[in-house]
């Protein structure tokens, strides 16, 4: 056991289509997960005919978990048998790394990571919140820096001094988080081109961060 | 394509009961003559693919539009503004609105032109604008749904003291017109895009709904007012909707096409404007957005007409038929179950019953999902054309036997249970008075009183209405009531109360 605490939980995100995202946390509970929490998003469409009929909004589920490494591998691995992650539009199922995770009883806290230099970490999650209407301009930055697409998520939110009153109503400005996965040699130009078309670096105006994914199924080339 | 095709599975499984169910009843214990029944299939499949094209453009154009009407007020924060506006919405989408119109007509029929169409018209559609003012104001100053429908129904009971048994048929029934195919869509989506601004999510949940049913409750107030005042005393039968004797299978789909196309064209357009003018003033969006927009405008325009002409063209008269057939035979327990099945298979085809599932969904992050919301406003309507079934058979029981006793448990029941379902079912109430309704189930009611001598059309014909806008509520609150009980043996805190 050395002394570098290498991450020993995993965040596991599946993204599926809408309606399927009870199914994949039931699955998920079979092979060992404890628990898990599911949000409604949308996703982007690339078909072309879609796209003129202005059905580009796709509804999808995120499920996310969080479980120690080792249960986790043998989870996804599972559950991309069951669901076919590989094939197209069947969704995509992805880890991040996580320090710890407090509140659920079922883990085993001596899991420790055994070979942490086998999962070459390739892929990267990029994470922008905006204000709300600006997700899909954060695809299409994404789009032309190489991206293949993105899942949109509603949220609210606010900064310092953004909660305002309207009314007799509490308000706090809506935003959109946006999930992209990408190849990590191309992370750094899809960063720059949000950052530039959607001026991130002005105040209010959003912010984005990046983490590594460990493991990745049925993200596309 | 996922998203055609989904939409199409979803539109598919819930026609198909309803045609299921004919069939089996021709094979057995209503033989329906065969340009009927391959009318009745046609007309299905009219409504199958109308009903998908609608709903996606729904999805596109007018849940957006609603959404982003209600923000923008919001975020104006300026109360003359809100009301004004709210005026106006709520007039135009209420006149323009095809059921009311067929109401308005009758009702001018039955008062010897006493009361003109024109002036039900324009009543009820004030009564739902200046409703439809203070249900924003409801939203935006927080004050507690249970209450204002608490006022609101006393009010109504007061009032229908006073009026005679026909009118308060009739002020039912205009509730259930006023909130039609394309007004239940917009209005849903004005409150849950009001609500989702709100900080506390709880909040939020509990104001997405509601405003249907003060929207509707005005509609009801409005005639009921109507009536104190004008007073007609003579009444005269509807007449008998005749069944056409045109005997070829496509004759029919294309004679209604001009009514339908004029209709749908009529309940598109205020929409239309509301897009054009707010987008001129306030939203400004970007080419892409209205594009969109657009795009779902048509979709919806197209699904509409396909859709209606299905319902109006292929279901009628099998519905006529159905009632008056079923009413002939001996035993009369036969026409009593069947009323529940059709009941508890049309609802499912009703249109804004999916927004209404849908938006529940997504408000709720899908933890009260779709088919848990389905049963039970399922075996509310069958209850419902049931039970008015039962009025036609027993010539002593009126309409108020079943609306005061069924709206008092219904208010009794709000304080029991979760107020996010007080909002939901009261809407739901005024959902399920959907278009598939008011042909194919009215029709059916309406054939099983022609088979009575005794029963009086406008008596008996009306009010089936009021009632599928009232059984409805009761059933979902009491889904609420088990949602509350099972949460708390759970030990889980809700919070929601």
């Amino acid at each position: 056991m050395n002394n570098n605490k290498i991450p020993i939980f995993e965040l596991i995100y599946v993204i599926v289509n809408y309606g399927l995202g009870s199914k994949v946390l039931q699955k998920a509970k079979q092979y060992g997960i404890s628990g898990g929490t599911i949000f409604l998003a949308r996703g982007t469409v690339t078909n072309s005919l879609l796209n003129f009929l202005s059905l580009y909004d796709e509804k999808k589920e995120i499920v996310l978990m969080g479980i120690d490494s080792q249960t986790a591998n043998c989870a996804l691995v599972e559950l991309n048998k069951e669901f076919q992650f590989e094939k197209q539009n069947k969704g995509i199922a992805f880890t991040t790394s996580a320090c710890n995770i407090v509140g659920s009883k079922c883990f085993n806290s001596k899991a420790f990571k055994e070979d942490g230099g086998v999962n070459k970490q390739m892929y990267q999650i990029i994470i922008t919140i905006v204000n709300r209407g600006k997700a899909e301009e954060v695809i299409e930055a994404a789009k032309t820096a190489g991206s293949k697409g993105g899942t949109i998520i509603n949220a609210r939110g606010s900064g310092v001094n953004e909660t305002s009153k309207l009314f007799s109503m509490e308000i706090e400005p809506e935003k959109e988080t946006v999930l992209i996965v990408s190849k990590k040699d191309i992370t750094d130009s899809i960063v720059s081109s949000i950052r530039e078309k959607l001026e991130i670096d002005k105040p209010g105006n959003g912010i984005i961060f990046i983490q590594d994914i460990n493991k990745a199924y049925g993200v596309y080339e | 394509m996922n998203v055609i095709v989904s939409k199409f599975k979803e539109v598919l499984f819930s026609v198909l009961p309803i045609t299921v169910m004919v069939i089996i009843l021709n094979f057995t214990v209503v033989p329906i003559e065969q340009v009927l029944i391959i009318r009745f299939l046609i007309g299905s499949l009219f409504v199958v693919f109308g009903l998908t094209i609608f709903l996606i453009g729904v999805d596109i154009g007018i849940t957006p539009l609603g959404s982003l009407t209600g923000k923008s007020l919001a975020k104006t924060n300026k109360l003359w503004l809100v009301l004004i506006v709210g005026l106006i919405l709520g007039f135009f989408i209420s006149i323009a609105e095809p059921g009311l119109m067929v109401l308005a007509n009758q009702v001018n029929l039955v008062t010897f032109g006493q009361i003109s169409g024109i002036s039900i018209l324009v009543i009820v559609s004030v009564g739902l604008a200046i409703m439809l003012s203070l249900g924003f104001l409801r939203i935006f100053y927080n004050i507690p749904l249970y209450k204002v429908l608490i006022v609101l129904y006393l009010i109504i009971l007061a009032l229908s003291l006073f009026s005679s048994r026909e009118f308060l048929a009739i002020a039912f029934d205009a509730s259930g017109s006023t909130t039609g195919i394309l007004a239940v869509p917009f209005i849903l989506s004005l409150s849950v895009g009001i609500s989702m601004l709100k900080k506390d999510s709880n909040a939020s949940e509990k104001d997405s709904f509601g405003l249907v049913a003060i929207a509707s409750t005005g509609a009801i107030m409005s005639v009921l007012l109507l009536s104190m005042f004008s007073n007609p005393e003579e009444f005269q039968a509807i007449l008998n909707p005749k069944l056409s004797e045109v005997n070829s299978i496509i004759g029919p789909f294309i004679m209604i096409i001009p009514s339908y196309l004029k209709e749908s064209l009529m309940a598109i357009l205020p929409l239309i404007a509301i897009l054009l003018v707010l987008q001129k003033i306030y939203f400004k969006l970007k080419k892409r957005e209205i594009r969109k927009l657009i795009t779902g405008f048509v979709f919806a325009f197209i699904g509409l007409l396909l859709f209606l002409i299905g319902v109006n063209a292929g279901f009628m008269n099998v519905g006529t038929i159905l009632g008056n057939n079923l009413a002939l035979l001996d035993n009369k327990i036969y026409i009593i179950v069947i009323g529940f099945i059709l009941g508890f298979v049309t609802i499912l085809a009703e249109p804004a019953v999916y927004v209404l599932t849908h938006q529940i969904e997504d408000v709720t992050s899908g933890y009260v999902k779709k088919k848990v919301v389905l049963f039970p406003l399922a075996i509310g309507v069958g209850l419902a054309v049931a039970l008015s079934v039962i009025r036609i058979l027993v010539s002593e029981i009126e309409l108020w036997h079943y609306l005061l006793p069924g709206y008092i448990i219904s208010l009794i029941l709000m304080f029991f249970i979760p107020k996010l379902f007080v909002g939901i079912a009261f809407d739901a109430g005024g959902v399920a008075t959907g278009p598939v309704t008011a042909t194919f189930i009215l029709a059916f009611i309406q054939g099983a009183a022609q088979a009575f001598e005794d029963a009086d059309l406008l008596v008996d014909g009306f009010g089936m209405i009021a009632m599928v806008a009232m059984t409805p509520i009761i059933t979902l609150e009491l889904l609420g009531l088990v949602f509350a009980i099972k949460s708390k043996t759970k030990g889980v805190k809700k919070g929601n109360e």
